[in-house]
């Protein structure tokens, strides 16, 4: 139970990064978004899902939105990153690295000696 | 625990009615987003994109959960968590979880009406006692031994001014009550929200 909240806290810091960078990738609508995450190993949407994140991102300017037909489908809302998104995108990942390497340096210790 | 069996019972719904179930719980987003007053324009875009995407889920054979996560059993929180974050929500004209303003003079206006409905209902008839019965030549006034009284014809007019009199008490009594529990049961209604008490999207 301690793990699964630890989890969610740790996700909760970085998944407007996570979330940036899958739509970086090019284009995509909401549920579009979660396969991505999920196929990269991120299943979010155990504590919540991708909309209010994704509602967040476009008031803050970072995503830009348009309508266009889906495959198939009605006209969806697609997703894609602006240039704002684009360079919190690259400074995030950054302080995301520096972060996780300053936790690995205090952590990798204890690993070693499990 | 109790939210587990929740979760558990409202999973078996939407695999059983599938599509109803996603227009329901879009159903209760729009609801809420209207309780928002969320613009139509934003509601109506918001609700095509959440039944595209969820109607899209369950054609790949993907419930309703493994796109909204622990959402899926909160569709208010989850609409309203949403047009929060887009900044496209207002504070409720009725704030729910508490009361609306006027319910004080709301429960005093009934308790008042009630009150008036059993004095009405409880006033003493006119002072000149009577008694009506029957004989075998018809129906007979009897006076107070006490009293007099007046004549027989404005008797029988006062008396059926007096019944008439309790009778509306009785009405406005009957009135008042239903208005008293009418507030009671608005007063609760407006406590406990209208809504389920599922938990709000955290992850997001």
């Amino acid at each position: 139970m301690a793990t699964t909240g630890r989890h969610t806290q740790l996700l909760r810091g970085v998944l407007d990064l996570c979330l940036l960078a899958v739509v970086d990738d090019g284009p995509a609508y909401g549920y579009e978004m979660t396969k991505r995450l999920r196929a990269r190993g991120l299943s979010i949407v155990g504590d919540g899902s991708v909309y209010p994140l994704l509602g967040r991102l476009e008031r803050d300017g970072l995503v830009e939105t348009y309508r266009a037909a889906s495959n198939g489908g009605p006209p969806r809302k697609y997703y894609r990153t602006s240039a704002d998104g684009r360079r919190m995108l690259v400074d995030g990942v950054s302080e995301w690295r520096a972060t996780r390497d300053a936790i690995d340096t205090v952590l990798n210790p204890v690993e070693s000696e499990v | 625990m109790a939210r587990d069996e929740g979760c558990h019972r409202h999973r078996l719904e939407s695999r059983g009615v599938g599509g109803v179930a996603v227009s329901r719980f879009v159903k209760e987003c729009r609801r809420e987003w209207k309780r928002l007053r969320v613009p139509d324009s934003v509601a109506n875009e918001m609700a095509a994109d959440l039944t595209a995407d969820l109607a899209e889920a369950e054609a790949e054979g993907a419930s309703p959960e493994d796109v909204l996560g622990s959402s899926a059993f909160d569709p208010r929180s989850f609409a309203a968590s949403w047009a929060a974050e887009r900044g496209v929500s207002q504070p409720p004209t009725a704030r729910v979880g508490s009361p609306p303003r006027w319910w004080p003079i709301a429960a005093i206006a009934a308790i008042a009406v009630a009150l008036v409905g059993a004095l009405l209902l409880i006033a003493p008839k006119p002072g000149f006692h009577f008694q009506i019965g029957s004989s075998a030549s018809g129906v007979t006034v009897v006076p107070h031994s006490s009293f007099r009284g007046p004549p027989p014809g404005l008797a029988a007019h006062a008396s059926t001014l007096a019944d008439h009199v309790h009778e509306l008490g009785g009405l406005i009594l009957i009135v008042g009550i239903v208005a008293m529990i009418a507030t009671l049961v608005w007063i609760w209604r407006s406590r406990a929200g209208g809504g389920s008490g599922w938990s709000s999207p955290s992850a997001a």
